[in-house]
């Protein structure tokens, strides 16, 4: 029994802390939520995204025999905190946490396609079945997706009908899909299928809860540097204890959803994964709700970059069935008296 | 090394023997309240029993009768404890909170002196801080203890000293410069409760029981040789966390895990009955609330195995006592009003002790039980540092916000 990452986990959440405190602030945001179309959209992005693919993480959960790095999804789980943490538009958790290792259990039907995007000359984005709408998939070149739950299939992207539509969250590029009579470049059937996408949904379920914990902790730390920037009455506002309690509360939250969070990418228990979703979905939601109160005014002008961490959040909390789902399936396990700590 | 939540065949080995002792020792029957003179002695007996085989105090080192465990080796301890509903820990002050510090500042005789019949039950500890002007601002405490020779010479009015009203000594923070404010000259001193000049007086609780009592001090004597570390530095003393883990040993995860337990339990059986009957189903905010409490429970075990595998790898305690103490203690409420929620009706009755087999009677135990871990939780938020000072706390220290 050891709950604590090792120097190596640490460190690659380090290096992508680093290059993201270069090129993802609130200004970089901006930039790419104010361009006017894909391309410009693009270019504000670019710089970023040439960095990030310099940084190695190609294949992260790939297995090494087929050429990535063959790590698990609790080497993963601090790099999505960091990516929520800035509130970062590349899909790097959508890729190398899902749509990657998904594309991997492919095997040799989809080998071609994987070394392809494990160099980065193309990527690939995944849709579980039942999901009408994918982020970014704008940017990609190929699709995993499916009509039903036993059955994977890659398209080109080229072949799929995907209608851009607007997001909450202004960095979200969004995008309608639609199979229609696609043919696949290569479809598999069958059980082990069901549980590829099953991997595929814990996978995507726990590490958007990681950055759902990035991004509130982000937007505590923007909430505690206004209330002491902000004077009234004479005095910071921070210095009042309604403003600090409210402020503390969220941190309880956050850090009490953070092992929760871990343990779910440690053991990808489905209980475990549902409870991590819940609690990170609650912990970032109350820090959005507080951050946005503790701004005054300014928390409700278009002006402040705290915007982009909530929208984003409350676009997270709702994926992979939402916080509503997740909380339910808690309760069916609590129903069927599954629950129990694991040494009663 | 990565993380890895797996127990190791040693920690399985512990758990096993913990288990074993447990099951053939716990007594049959639950013991009398430690807030009547009876149940004290029980509960006193207890300890002695735990210690006859050195599970009394498990974190302390052998030559102390401890094992010398490490913080996730007590986690399991204190998993099995509660696994087996064993008795309420009457000496837990005195093994949490007063022996660590012995230990660190304690000279060799006072060591000798004090810890064995600490660990043996032979002395149950009382905490004697609070004064009726001081409590979440304690450094405006006004007793003093002040030197005469080789005694000092107590005067003044303790409260909310808890277990104070059996126990057979006390440690506490006491003014021994008269002269002094603040946090400056204030001294770490043990007293004996039953000696010429203190009067100890319990304080009924809103259960009924005593649970803590006021102590007025009038020209009380206490050799020098009672102070703790040095002359002055009482205040330092009593907040050092310096390397123990007072935030963490508080309350352990197990304790609400296994009430969560019983709530899920009461829950499913509830929501049978209700169906077999065909009465309104249980209200459907309660039973979400029942989740919830599940899930901080295990967040809170969680979240307490990440803190001391962190501790073992070298690491400090921090915020995480302040942080520790809000959720543990709203959990805590939470679990119980959801409890007395789903008794309804049921939930006002007292227990019926002695009437075995009688429906009425099972309720009322069951009820009883509910209703004084309810009363107990109604405190949580309040000792051990408010929560509102905790949230202070947090703020002030680890957000950085600035003092108001």
């Amino acid at each position: 029994m050891d709950f604590t990452f090792d120097e190596e986990q640490r460190l690659a959440a380090q290096s992508l802390r680093e290059l993201l405190n270069d090129h993802c602030q609130g200004s970089d945001l901006r930039r790419a939520a104010n361009a006017r179309d894909l391309p410009s959209f693009e270019a504000a992005c670019a710089t970023r995204r040439a960095r990030l693919a310099e940084l190695g993480l190609a294949g992260a959960l790939v297995p090494a025999e087929q050429g990535g790095l063959g790590l698990g999804v609790v080497d993963f789980v601090l790099l999505a905190e960091e990516a929520g943490r800035a509130a970062l538009p590349e899909p790097l958790v959508d890729v190398e946490g899902v749509a990657h290792p998904l594309l991997a259990t492919l095997g040799e039907l989809g080998e071609s396609t994987l070394q392809e995007t494990l160099v980065g000359s193309a990527l690939v984005l995944s849709a579980a079945p039942g999901t009408t709408v994918l982020a970014n998939a704008a940017f990609a070149q190929y699709l995993l997706l499916s009509r039903r739950d036993d059955e994977l299939a890659l398209y080109r992207a080229s072949d799929i009908s995907l209608t851009h539509r607007e997001s909450v969250d202004p960095l979200r590029r969004l995008s309608e899909v639609a199979l229609h009579d696609a043919k696949p470049i290569a479809r598999v059937t069958g059980a082990t299928t069901s549980s590829a996408w099953q991997a595929a949904r814990a996978r995507s379920t726990v590490l958007n809860a990681a950055q759902l914990l990035g991004l509130g902790a982000r937007m505590l730390e923007i909430a505690v540097a206004y209330s002491l920037e902000r004077k009234q009455f004479g005095k910071a506002i921070g210095s009042n204890q309604a403003v600090k309690h409210a402020l503390a509360d969220v941190m309880v939250k956050l850090e009490f959803a953070r092992p929760v969070v871990y343990a779910a990418a440690a053991t990808l228990a489905p209980v475990r994964v549902a409870h991590a979703a819940v609690a990170a979905a609650e912990a970032a939601d109350r820090a959005a709700r507080a951050a946005i109160q503790v701004h005054g005014a300014m928390g409700y002008s278009w002006e402040v970059d705290l915007q982009f961490y909530a929208k984003r959040a409350w676009a997270l909390a709702g994926l992979n069935g939402g916080r509503s789902a997740q909380f339910a399936a808690v309760h069916q396990s609590l129903l069927r008296g599954e629950l129990e700590a694991q040494w009663a | 090394m990565a993380i890895d939540l797996q127990y190791t065949p040693k920690q399985h080995a512990l758990r096993a023997e913990a288990r074993a002792w447990l099951e053939a020792n716990v007594p049959r029957e639950p013991l009398p309240s430690y807030d009547t003179a009876e149940g004290f002695e029980a509960h006193r007996h207890w300890e002695t029993k735990l210690h006859s085989d050195r599970w009394s105090m498990v974190t302390w080192p052998q030559e102390y009768g401890g094992r010398g465990l490490d913080l996730i080796e007590w986690l399991i301890f204190e998993e099995e404890y509660y696994r087996v509903d064993a008795p309420g820990r009457v000496n837990q002050n005195g093994v949490f909170l007063f022996g660590p510090i012995l230990m660190e500042y304690g000279t060799p005789e006072q060591k000798s002196r004090f810890l064995p019949r600490l660990a043996s039950g032979a002395d149950i500890w009382a905490q004697v801080w609070s004064e009726p002007q001081a409590g979440s601002d304690l450094a405006a405490l006004r007793t003093t203890a002040i030197r005469d020779g080789d005694d000092y010479v107590i005067n003044g009015h303790k409260i909310w000293s808890t277990r104070a009203v059996y126990a057979d000594w006390g440690f506490g923070l006491f003014r021994t410069d008269g002269a002094s404010e603040r946090h400056r000259g204030l001294s770490y001193v043990v007293v004996p409760l039953r000696t010429p000049g203190v009067t100890v007086r319990g304080i009924p609780q809103l259960d009924g029981e005593s649970g803590f009592a006021e102590i007025f001090f009038e020209n009380a004597r206490v050799p020098v040789a009672n102070r703790i570390g040095d002359e002055g530095r009482g205040w330092s003393i009593a907040m050092a966390t310096a390397g123990f883990e007072r935030g963490l040993m508080l309350r352990s995860p197990a304790r609400f895990q296994r009430t969560a337990q019983r709530l899920i339990e009461l829950y499913r059986r509830e929501e049978l009955t209700r169906r077999e009957q065909q009465t309104a189903p249980i209200d459907p905010g309660v039973a979400a609330t029942v989740t919830q409490c599940w899930m901080d429970a295990e967040a809170y075990a969680l979240s307490t195995y990440m803190t001391a595998s962190r501790l073992i790898a070298g690491g400090s305690i921090g915020a995480e006592a302040s942080l520790n103490k809000i959720f543990w203690s709203e959990l805590d409420l939470s679990m119980h009003r959801a409890a007395l929620a789903i008794l309804g009706a049921r939930a006002e009755l007292r227990g019926l002790a002695g009437v075995e087999g009688v429906a009425l009677a099972k309720a009322a135990d069951e009820a009883t039980r509910w209703m004084d871990g309810f009363l107990f939780s109604l405190a949580g938020p309040i000792y051990a540092g408010a929560n509102e000072i905790q949230r202070n706390i947090i703020a002030d220290r680890v957000l950085g916000m600035p003092k108001g």
